[in-house]
């Protein structure tokens, strides 16, 4: 067992750094790479090198993980765009709740009556697979143009809606309804408007320092907030999300603060939390079983289609755009991950449930969108965003082009 | 850049200038909108010396930046506005790299609608 603090964190970092530059190499998301490095480090060096292998349950990796999940909760809230929000909020909002208590429910019933699951460990599948993952829908949108559209618009704003769905479950309904509930309740909703209000005048005044007053008073709320919730019995995540979305409008669009929470964020906190979430996963179980992960990533799958579908058609959306809307609130990767490993901590799932959910989670975010772009993709909505039609240009035109 | 620009001012042709972002996969809402800004910024301070050196040459040009895969946004750019020649960079990749991910400038000459020149 490693016993030297510096050595277990230069091991941590280590693996960080090697979880970066394989995101790199293979073009893939730093969160999925260091969940994978997680998962690996800790099957080999728990079998060759160190009994207890990564030592993910270290008081000061738990809290380097848990700040983690905050910020990036808190930075997920502060990503909405208040104007799409306003334009599409009804119809947004019948279709997030549908894509948030279709596989809610529909998950919970499977892994209870088909998978034999106890009622609790029942319930956190339903909240883990109910996610979607704005991230993922907004990157497809971007690459095809949809983000301008009424259409793409309309499926970013039932994301966010689907996600606060997830982040409330997962927040009230593990935690026993007292009065404290009702104190953390009021308190928040208190909170959240306020701040709005106080927060952009407060950093006029004294913000633009050296000494970060900002990012301060932002993990000043966050650890605030989030102890209010576990005192009342709920999860951290929530109140993050919340004040990142009550501050998009103003904290949201100061980019060079983002830009600091970021450096925060991705330089030491989230890769604490993702290899940790990796590191918990049992290859053996995987292996053990590997129908259960189908099942899950079926009812998941299924539960979206039967539900979200009726209510985008209930929009006009119909035919391929119907379907590929439906793929799209499919996805799932932070809040998926940030359930399952919530479960796990307060013992609501086992490791081998932790292990199917989390798999089933990524699953979850690269096949929908796989599914999506090469059958369903809705042609007839592509914006034509580029000035001037061919037919009006005249003379040569050189393409000269580059990628990052 | 050079060729391009070099090309454009011999046949009086008009410069479109692509970069394209590519973000990670399965895309992750902080690391993306990183990704996105980081992107944005860099590319558009490597098109202002670009637009003067157009000027001096009297050559009209446009910038974009768009977000995807890279050889398919090349391709699709390519074709809306109707290039009549996609003038790209190649990279040296390596053997593993080009197995695993492929290589840009070889799908976009096997799959654009126009001439392709691949300056190495």
């Amino acid at each position: 067992m490693i016993t030297n603090t510096w050595a277990l964190c230069a091991l941590w970092v280590g693996l960080a750094l090697a979880a970066t530059l394989l995101a790199i190499w293979f073009k893939i998301s730093t969160a999925l790479s260091e969940i994978v490095v997680g998962t690996v480090a800790q099957l080999l060096i728990g079998a060759f090198l160190a009994q207890g292998g990564l030592l993910g349950n270290t008081p000061w990796i738990t809290f380097l993980a848990g700040t983690g999940a905050i910020v990036l909760t808190f930075l997920a809230g502060a990503e909405l765009d208040p104007a799409v929000f306003k334009t599409k909020w009804r119809e947004a909002s019948v279709i997030g709740l549908a894509g948030f208590f279709g596989p809610f429910l529909g998950c919970t019933a499977i892994a209870y009556y088909l998978l034999h699951w106890s009622v609790m460990s029942s319930w956190l599948c339903g909240v883990a697979l109910s996610t979607t993952s704005v991230a993922v829908v907004y990157a497809v949108m971007l690459e095809l143009g949809f983000n301008v559209t009424d259409y793409g618009k309309s499926i970013l704003a039932a994301c966010f809606i689907n996600d606060i769905g997830t982040v409330v479950a997962l927040g009230m309904i593990f935690s026993p309804f007292t009065i404290k509930t009702l104190i953390f309740v009021v308190v928040s909703i208190a909170v959240f408007i306020v701040l709005p209000f106080l927060t952009p005048r407060f950093f006029r005044k004294y913000g633009g320092r050296v000494s970060e007053l900002e990012a301060k008073y932002i993990l000043f709320l966050l650890f605030a907030m989030g102890g209010l919730a576990v005192w009342a019995g709920s999860e951290a995540v929530l109140p993050a999300y919340m004040i990142g979305m009550v501050l998009a409008g103003t904290v949201g669009k100061d980019h060079s603060l983002i830009r600091r929470l970021r450096t925060l964020t991705f330089g030491l906190l989230t890769p604490f939390y993702f290899i940790r979430a990796g590191s918990f996963v049992l290859v053996p179980a995987l292996i053990a079983a590997p129908m259960t992960m189908l099942i899950l990533f079926l009812a998941k799958m299924s539960t979206k289609a039967v539900v979200v579908f009726p209510a985008v058609r209930l929009h006009r959306y119909e035919g391929k755009s119907g379907t590929y809307y439906t793929l799209m609130m499919s996805t799932g990767l932070t809040f998926g991950t940030i359930s399952a490993l919530f479960g796990l901590n307060h013992q609501i799932i086992s490791q081998a449930q932790y292990s199917y959910i989390v798999g089933t989670v990524i699953a979850s975010a690269v096949i929908p969108t796989m599914i999506a772009n090469s059958f369903f993709l809705p042609r007839h909505l592509l914006p034509h965003a580029l000035p001037g039609k061919p037919s009006e240009r005249t003379g040569q035109q050189t393409a000269a082009a580059g990628e990052v | 850049m050079n060729v391009a620009l070099s090309m454009a001012g011999d046949m009086k042709a008009k410069v479109f200038v692509l970069s394209v972002i590519r973000p990670p996969e399965p895309a992750e809402s902080a690391e993306f909108h990183a990704v996105l800004d980081e992107g944005r910024e860099r590319y558009e301070s490597s098109f202002v010396p670009i637009r003067e050196r157009a000027k001096e040459r009297e050559i009209e040009i446009e910038t974009d930046v768009v977000v995807g895969h890279p050889a398919e946004q090349i391709i699709h750019k390519a074709d809306t506005i109707q290039a009549s020649l996609i003038v790209m960079g190649k990279r040296s990749h390596t053997i593993l790299h080009r197995w695993m991910l492929g290589s840009n400038s070889e799908r976009v000459l096997k799959y654009a609608h126009c001439p392709v020149m691949i300056v190495h």
